[in-house]
């Protein structure tokens, strides 16, 4: 079978039935192909040894593997874009005693890199909890059948498992979603499970510790915006190892990343839009330069009151790119850009209404007078501000 | 598979002669990396088994005659060879580029850090067990010093003078910047040079055999070597380095009749594939004085945190190493270095539980394990530590624990030098005066020491004296804590605050004063001379070195300082100069009394001074813009020393009559603004008058408009009451303005506005924002409604009830 490209494989993607697959499914031929050509020691329960692990997250050179029965060289992409020595510290706080969290600006791809670890690591990613203020205790560890209790009282077959549970039994990972959404007392109910590694079961005399497979592990992810709304017990602080991911540090790498996370989004929405590199160049720039204050050009700039990740760029290019398909000829202009900028940048605070007017003054303005494309950014923001 | 020797191109079987050929050599070399502690180990177990006759060693030469020193029993490192040269007849035409001006001669120095652990310490303390002599080979720095230039020496292990700026570890920077390094990092994945070091050479027992790491390393230093670009090391001076190196080795076996079997060579790594062919013979070495000695270094200076180029990562931390190493203990290096960080990070506020040791020490391991190391180094103790301990964003709430990072990776240690190597007289004068005096505790730690002392206490007044003399001759210990202008009004006339800070440059510093002086006293009044004589008719120069007379208690010279100030201030026409000439002569009033000092005279002077001022003020009416910030700093302390009162020397109406002068004749719109705004706070206008100058460039045109910013700019630069009372006419000024203004006049109006109002504190900026909103009809009662507070009539009460009692208080206090 000749090599796959990144492109085929965002095709198949596109082709499938489901909206979304998780990572596990997507990536399946490169997990598998990690898996046959594994030659390190794994930690018990995982797929993949850490190595392979930390390749699958941060790309390596293409593998031979069998797929499907036929022989293919299968290359491995980049999932995360980043510091590498994160996700290696990532790996192995997951192969120790304490739990992970990712913390984090939004959109820096806290929920992305967990699901790929999770699918790397126990080869399904789907055992979730999304944090929220409504979260309980028994969605966390388990709950029962009321019907078939109060026809047959509490047995385990009775008993409704948790993805906690789940993750346990099989040792396999459990991924907290925003679990600094969950009020205190429903984020202590965790305690005992990473401490003791065990949910008791006090309804069921005969079978009431549940004691976690090797191989279990949590990991969550919390927003640092959400910092001081329900802060983390000192006793669940220091069961988990935290990770900070920061805001993409370059501009080189956040181009990368808004270019290839669109490129798949664009296929998988089947979208015959092509985003041309200048396009994504300059949607980059409009949203580091408002992020940090500051233009290249040393121009301080009002601070918004959101965050403007990269995530968000992501999401004005695929907005852009449904425009241009939908209203536009196909091919994404500046003025697409800047037409789906305002709902990315303007949310709940209208003074951000200010920072986009300022930049697009003294920025936009000053550069369109020698780049057309910025020109026709600059007069479609202005129209769209009044 | 490809090796990064591929991936660099090298021909991997030339290379293995090539080392082969340097190994096999009958002089046997040593490479080293300095301030490496595994090199230094194995170097240790080479001289005790060959017993060389002699040791060549890449350290100064001109500083051959320290050896013993640095040897001595008494000696603990981290200490510094220091080596300075003055070029007094200017043979290499650099007097008045590298130097003030033309008539003084340019000096130059480096620092030769060496630490405990360090290769070519230990190679001198192992070969004088064995009986061997040392010999450097090294360049001296100023035969390197390209004529017309001021490119520093560029030396391993070498700390070149701060003003230099470079770094001086070319071959640490060849072998980083090398084909086969850049490889050999993309394949492992090494972060940085100093990853990779440890990696392969430094941490964990990489082998025990001495000669088969001097093989590992000699080869990999032949890779960077043969793939480092060629023009850089034709022009860092490594090339002239080398040819050194080569002649003294030759010269010296030749006068003592030895043959290479009897000598090694310790140097560089990247030094041992010099070209033993090259017939070129190295630099002479430039006429001149050249002064060396041994002096106290300190970890915080090896570091590369205090920005020395050739710095150790974390001395603090090697050294326990090498201590462990040197205990029959190198295993517990981990354990250690965990603890002494969390304990550290304790100490910072930081909370760490033995269980965090644990888990980190755990993580650290695995960490190692998954980069593909045996042992953790560094680098995967540190994330360890950040990934176990920091509870958020490490450059936020992880501060205190970086800090404590830092700090237990640097160390606080400060060396000794023995005392056999000789004090001269000014330096024995200042480790005298400083243990009379207490201040001892300053030498132990590079560490920051606070005191503040009340001058009237006759011990505290002798510290200050000798702390003010230290500062006169910028030696680098202590520094006064300054509170320009608040001396007077906080009450803070006699009292000071010093912070003081060992500094490894505090000793050659004082070696260089010894041409002033063998004393402190003496350099101090040697170079107040000087400096009257070069500050001659400055009148605020001069006043300045009365008032450091005075605070280094000079009796003898400040009857001759005040004739001096005199004349200057009879001589100067600087309005700026004589404005910081009455400064510090009305400081110096308020120390009159205390300070013995003729107090009618400096009467006189500060009268002489205060005319002459408002004469020359008029002078700066159109001053250009660079001027501006000194002519407006000038006026407020005028205006203040006018607006204090209770003086009879100073005539108010001449100072209005001169700034009223020039406020007409003045053709530049920040400057008129300053004058009028300084009117109107000596109430010689009124507000209103002030804002119809701002109101009246709405009616020019606009490109006088777009001046009306810098104009207000002015006026904010010197207002402090006449803001606040004339605001509501200012804003109706300013609006009117605005109003006026098209949207491409007040864009360009918009940066010296926006400077205007930063220059306001907060009171004024309410008080006109209050004008502002009632001129923009948020009335009192829309006021009210937006701060309405619901509350039961019973807090009602309660709440008026304790606001009159606060009412009440605040009467007594006069408020």
């Amino acid at each position: 079978m000749a090599k796959k490209t990144a492109k085929e494989e965002v095709t198949s993607v596109a082709g499938s039935d489901q909206l979304r697959e998780p990572a596990e499914i997507r990536y399946a031929d490169q997990l598998e192909a990690l898996r046959q050509n594994d030659q390190d020691a794994k930690p018990r329960s995982w797929r993949l040894s850490p190595r392979a692990v930390l390749t699958y997250i941060v790309g390596g050179k293409s593998l031979k593997a069998e797929i499907g029965g036929k022989k293919t060289d299968v290359p491995i992409t980049r999932k995360f874009f980043g510091d590498d020595g994160l996700v290696e510290r990532a790996i192995v706080t997951l192969a120790s005693e304490r739990a992970l969290l990712l913390v984090g600006e939004p959109g820096t791809g806290k929920s992305w890199l967990s699901e790929h670890l999770a699918a790397a690591i126990s080869g399904t990613s789907t055992l979730t909890i999304q944090g929220t203020a409504g979260t309980t205790e028994e969605q966390i560890k388990y709950s029962w059948n009321i019907a078939r209790i109060i026809a047959e009282g509490p047995t385990p077959q009775n008993l409704i498992p948790s993805p906690t549970m789940i993750a346990m039994r099989g040792g396999l990972l459990l991924r907290f979603e925003e679990i600094t959404r969950c009020v205190p007392d429903v984020q202590d109910s965790l305690v005992s499970v990473l401490s003791d590694k065990a949910i008791a079961i006090p309804e069921l005399p005969d079978a009431n510790m549940l004691w976690a497979k090797p191989g279990f592990n949590v990991i969550a992810t919390a927003n640092s915006r959400d910092q001081g709304v329900n802060e983390l017990s000192a006793a669940l602080k220091r069961r988990f190892n935290y990770i900070h991911i920061p805001m993409i540090a370059d501009q080189k790498t956040e181009v990368e990343i808004v270019q290839q996370r669109s490129s798949e989004l664009i296929a998988q929405y089947e979208l015959p839009v092509k985003i041309n590199p200048p396009i994504l160049h300059m949607l980059a720039t409009v949203f580091r330069e408002i992020r940090q204050n500051k233009t290249s050009d040393g121009v301080s700039l009002k601070q918004p009151s959101t965050t403007l990740s990269t995530a968000e760029a992501i999401g004005v290019a695929l907005d852009s790119a449904l425009y241009a398909k939908f209203f536009g000829n196909g091919a994404v202009s500046p003025s697409d850009v800047a037409r789906n900028l305002v709902g990315s940048i303007v949310k709940e605070d209208t003074a951000d209404l200010a920072v986009l007017k300022e930049y697009n003054t003294l920025v936009a303005r000053k550069r369109g007078a020698s780049d057309k494309a910025w020109k026709e950014f600059h007069d479609t923001l202005a129209g769209q501000l009044g | 598979m490809q090796t990064a020797l591929d991936a660099a191109d090298v021909d991997a079987d030339a290379l293995a002669a090539r080392v082969d050929a340097v190994l096999n050599d009958a002089l046997y070399w040593f490479p080293v990396r300095h301030h490496s502690a595994a090199v230094a180990r194995h170097l240790e177990v080479v001289i005790s088994q060959r017993r060389p006759k002699v040791v060549f060693i890449e350290g100064p030469a001109e500083a051959q005659e320290l050896i013993p020193f640095v040897i001595d029993s008494e000696t603990r490192p981290p200490i510094a060879i220091y080596s300075s040269y003055r070029d007094d007849d200017n043979v290499l035409g650099l007097a008045g580029i590298a130097s003030p001006a033309e008539d003084i001669a340019p000096r130059f120095a480096c620092w030769y850090p060496l630490l405990a652990y360090s290769p070519e310490f230990i190679a001198m303390q192992a070969a004088a067990r064995v009986g061997a002599d040392v010999v450097f080979i090294d360049l001296p720095h100023f035969a390197q010093l390209e004529r017309r230039t001021c490119t520093p020496a560029r030396l391993p292990g070498v700390a070149v003078e701060e003003e230099t700026g470079k770094s001086a570890r070319p071959t640490d920077e060849l072998i980083a910047e090398s084909g086969f390094y850049q490889q050999l990092a993309k394949v492992a994945g090494y972060k940085s040079w100093n990853e990779a070091w440890d990696s392969l050479f430094e941490i964990g027992e990489v082998t025990t055999d001495p000669e088969r790491f001097r093989r590992e390393l000699a080869t990999f230093c032949a890779a960077a070597r043969a793939t480092s670009n060629p023009d850089r090391i034709l022009g860092d001076g490594t090339l002239e380095r080398e040819r050194h190196f080569l002649k003294t080795i030759r010269e010296t076996l030749d006068r003592r009749k030895l043959e290479p079997t009897d000598a090694m060579v310790v140097c560089g790594g990247f030094h041992l594939f010099l070209d033993r062919d090259d017939v070129t013979p190295p630099p002479e070495t430039p006429a001149g004085t050249v002064y060396t000695t041994v002096v106290p270094y300190s970890f915080f200076r090896v570091s590369e945190l205090s920005g020395y180029g050739a710095g150790n990562r974390a001395p603090q931390f090697y050294q326990t190493g090498w201590d462990l190493f040197r205990s029959g203990r190198p295993d517990d290096l981990l354990t250690e270095h965990v603890v002494a960080v969390l304990k550290r990070a304790r100490r910072e506020g930081h909370a760490a539980s033995s269980a965090d040791a644990i888990a980190v020490t755990q993580h650290a391991r695995m960490l190692a394990g998954l980069r593909g190391r045996p042992t953790p180094i560094l680098d995967d103790i540190q994330d360890a530590i950040v990934t176990c301990c920091c509870k958020g964003n490490p450059e936020d709430e992880g501060l205190p624990l970086r800090r404590a990072i830092d700090l237990t990776n640097i160390g606080t240690k400060v060396g000794k030098v023995t005392s056999k190597l000789g004090r001269l007289p000014i330096v024995n004068d200042f480790f005298t005066q400083l243990s009379d005096l207490d201040l001892g505790e300053v030498l132990g730690h590079e560490r920051l020491v606070k005191m503040e002392f009340d001058k009237r206490q006759p011990f505290d007044e002798r510290r200050s004296v000798l702390l003010h003399r230290l500062r006169f001759l910028d030696v680098p210990l202590a520094a006064l804590a300054e509170t320009p202008g608040a001396e007077a009004s906080a009450g803070l006339l006699f009292r000071e605050r010093w912070s003081l800070k060992w500094n490894p440059k505090v000793e050659p510093h004082l070696v260089e004063q010894t041409l002033l002086g063998d004393s402190i006293e003496a350099a101090v009044l040697s170079k107040l001379h000087e400096q009257l004589a070069a500050d001659l008719h400055q009148a605020g120069a001069t006043c300045a070195q009365l008032r450091r007379a005075i605070d280094m208690d000079l009796p003898n010279l400040i009857a001759e300082v005040q004739t001096a100030c005199g004349a200057a201030v009879d001589a100067d026409t600087q309005f700026v100069s004589l404005c910081a000439a009455l400064g510090h002569l009305t400081v110096l009033d308020r120390y009159a009394v205390y300070r013995n000092l003729r107090r009618i005279e400096l009467a006189d002077l500060i009268a002489r001074c205060f005319d002459r001022a408002c004469f020359a003020l008029p002078d700066v009416a159109s001053a250009p813009e660079e001027q501006h910030a000194g002519i407006v700093s000038a006026l407020q302390s005028l205006a203040e020393l006018v607006l204090r009162g209770g003086r009879d020397d100073v005539d108010r109406s001449v100072f209005a009559n001169h700034v009223r002068t020039a406020a007409e004749h003045s053709t530049v719109p920040f400057l008129r603004g300053a004058f009028l705004g300084l009117l109107a706070e000596l109430r010689e206008i009124t507000p209103e008058e002030l804002a119809a100058h701002v109101a009246a460039f709405a009616q020019t045109s606009p490109d006088q408009m777009v001046l009306a910013g810098d104009f207000l700019d002015g006026v904010l630069a010197v207002s402090r009451t006449s803001v606040m009372l004339g605001a509501g006419s200012l804003v109706a000024a300013i609006d009117q303005l605005l109003q006026a203004a098209e949207w491409s006049v007040f864009l360009t109006m918009l940066p010296r506005l926006r400077a205007a109002f930063e220059r306001l504190h907060d009171r004024q900026v309410d008080s006109l924002a209050s004008c502002v909103a009632r001129k923009y009809g948020l009335t009192e009662a829309a006021r009210d409604r937006l701060t309405e507070l619901k509350t039961s009539v019973g807090a009602a009460a309660l709440i008026a009830d304790i606001d009159r009692r606060v009412a009440e208080i605040m009467r007594k206090w006069s408020f």
